[in-house]
């Protein structure tokens, strides 16, 4: 495989993307309301409230994650509980959806758009092919989570600066989550989208297909996500590999089965 | 000389049924082939089988000694594809779409950059380079996919249908283009098209397929010699032929049919020979004679005469089968 063709495949599809208002703006627009908006809203909101009570919130939570923050001072309750615990699932729906986005468009939206036939014409190998689609999805997927992520760090720890006078995110998990367990859950993501992407018609199709397959994906993610934070490093560390490794069979069965010849008939 | 393309019983079905069946042809390089036949004929199937974007079921192909299921990426980056449907990204300019196809086929970025310059201009693009295809013309996206198929100057080109969606004016001018590009660079071109006109204006030869099998292949006058015997010959005669001297013409044993036109009539004769005798015929009976012309059957022609006899070689096997 040749690194400087799947380069190029990304470069292409990439600058065509970032023209693409359709695609970049639901791409962007998300991380920006989760990322950044709702720390900053929640932030000020739990800044302003002088003896916030969340006693019956933590009350409801399991109680290895209620007791660090019941220790904390109760003017920082709030904004830890918020902002270092309970917003932790975005960050995998982030990665998980912006892939799926230029996932789907890939190779339906390239049969939309009426070019992959004149891709398909060029000398470019058929698992070139897979993996540089997958990887233009893929990099700006992980791209915009950590660029988000550095964000959502700034704002809560500025905007929480007031009342904590310390840096409170991210935590050594918050880091497993966002560096380890977040591009592994986008990876599994993107096998699938890939597949449905090159089977689909349209990117609306594709993204209708995918969704089936993406939403239960998220909705697993989130719920486990919340969990996670209260487990040990190494545990995390070992839910991370196991992603990894669903992921990867995946994405070799996926690569194993992608041939032009495929691609070519539904065109 | 080795063929620049040939095909051993290629064949190849989709679930709605056989698109290529026992496929033979050679194109001799620098050939210009034109691939006729109707919608669904199995041209464009047999231009992704040469390229080796779809494998065959049955039967190969080589294409520049290469066999395109086996060596595809080596095919195409020999091979250059203008697809029916332009297939120009409508978000980058002009320029983009060809320096980045540069970069997908390996080349030097100095050495592209160069020729999208020239091509630009020889396509009389240039001024358009730096604006997004959306907002093209229909002609001027042709023009550009043209130029994208040439950018690594391949030794085979296959246009599939070149022309088509395209005004008057914007097909003589595409239609001047690849002219120029068969006859002056001498490059192989398979043509696929169901526009006689410019397949008789650019072919050397001729493939007709029809439901994905091979009916005629050949020079257009080859495939008319099996198709009719003799050769038509227009004569005026400044008017209606009198039945008299019809029936006249009609008793020469060279003659095998006469038919009427508003300035004389066509005959068809055995050969030409014949032409100077039905002269000397004519005067004698004192018919004024203005011109006798050989009219050889043109790709048009051809081609009809082939799509009757499939369709009555169709209703035989109905009415067999009834």
């Amino acid at each position: 495989m040749r690194g400087s063709v799947v380069r190029a495949v990304m470069a292409k599809d990439l600058l065509a993307v970032s023209r693409s208002k359709a695609v970049v703006i639901p791409m962007l627009a998300v991380p920006l309301l989760l990322m950044v908006v709702m720390p900053f809203g929640i932030g000020l909101a739990a800044r302003g409230q002088e003896n916030p009570e969340v006693s019956r919130i933590l009350a409801s939570m399991p109680g290895d994650l209620a007791r660090p923050i019941l220790e904390l001072p109760r003017r920082e309750q709030l904004i830890v509980l918020v902002n270092g615990y309970l917003l932790a699932p975005l960050f995998l729906i982030v990665p998980l959806m912006v892939s799926a986005v230029l996932a789907a468009d890939a190779f339906a939206g390239e049969k939309e758009r009426k070019t992959l036939e004149s891709l398909l014409h060029l000398p470019v190998s058929d698992r070139e092919l897979f993996f540089a689609k997958l990887l233009t999805a893929f990099l700006p997927a992980m791209a915009v989570s950590w660029i988000g992520f550095a964000c959502f760090c700034v704002v809560s720890n500025g905007v929480a600066w007031p009342v904590m006078h310390r840096i409170f995110v991210p935590t050594s998990l918050w880091l497993v989550m966002i560096l380890w367990i977040a591009p592994a859950v986008a990876a599994l993501g993107l096998a699938v989208m890939v597949r449905v992407s090159a089977r689909a018609r349209t990117s609306q199709e594709a993204n209708q297909l995918g969704g089936a397959v993406i939403l239960p994906l998220i909705f697993l993610a989130v719920g486990q996500s919340s969990g996670l934070l209260l487990a040990t490093l190494p545990v995390a560390m070992a839910a991370g590999a196991l992603i990894w490794l669903v992921a990867l069979l995946l994405v070799r069965g996926g690569a194993k089965r992608f041939t032009r010849d495929e691609l070519a008939t539904k065109v | 000389m080795p063929a620049a393309v040939e095909t051993h019983d290629l064949t190849r079905s989709f679930p709605s049924g056989v698109a290529v069946d026992g496929l033979e042809l050679e194109v001799q390089a620098g050939e210009v082939l034109a691939l006729l036949g109707p919608n669904g004929a199995g041209k464009t199937t047999t231009v992704r089988l040469l390229n080796g974007i779809l494998r065959p079921d049955r039967g190969h192909a080589r294409v520049l000694g290469l066999d395109p299921a086996v060596d595809g990426d080596e095919v195409r980056r020999r091979t250059g594809v203008l697809t029916e449907h332009a297939g120009l990204d409508e978000r980058l300019t002009a320029r983009e779409n060809l320096t980045l196809t540069g970069r997908l086929r390996g080349l030097d970025r100095a050495w592209v950059e160069r020729r999208t310059d020239d091509l630009l201009d020889q396509f009389g693009m240039a001024d358009r380079a730096h604006l997004p295809v959306q907002g093209t013309s229909t002609g001027q996206r042709k023009r550009l996919a043209l130029a994208r198929a040439l950018l690594h100057d391949p030794e085979v080109l296959f246009l599939d249908e070149p022309t088509s969606g395209l005004d008057p004016a914007a097909t003589r001018e595409v239609v001047e283009l690849i002219g120029s590009l068969a006859t002056e660079h001498g490059r192989t071109i398979v043509l696929c098209t169901h526009f006689l006109g410019e397949a008789g204006r650019l072919a050397d030869r001729m493939a007709v397929l029809h439901r994905g099998v091979l009916h005629a292949f050949g020079r257009p006058e080859e495939i008319a010699a099996t198709l009719w015997d003799g050769l038509d010959v227009q004569l005026d005669l400044g008017g209606p032929v009198e039945p008299t001297t019809a029936a006249a013409l009609r008793a020469d044993p060279g003659v095998s049919v006469v038919a009427d036109t508003a300035t004389g009539c066509t005959v068809r004769v055995e050969d030409r020979t014949v032409v100077p005798r039905l002269v000397r015929l004519l005067v004698d009976r004192g018919v004024a004679v203005y011109g006798a012309t050989a009219r050889p059957p043109s790709l048009e022609d051809v081609y009809f005469a082939i799509e009757a006899r499939i369709a009555g070689d169709r209703s035989e096997m109905a009415e067999v089968g009834s």
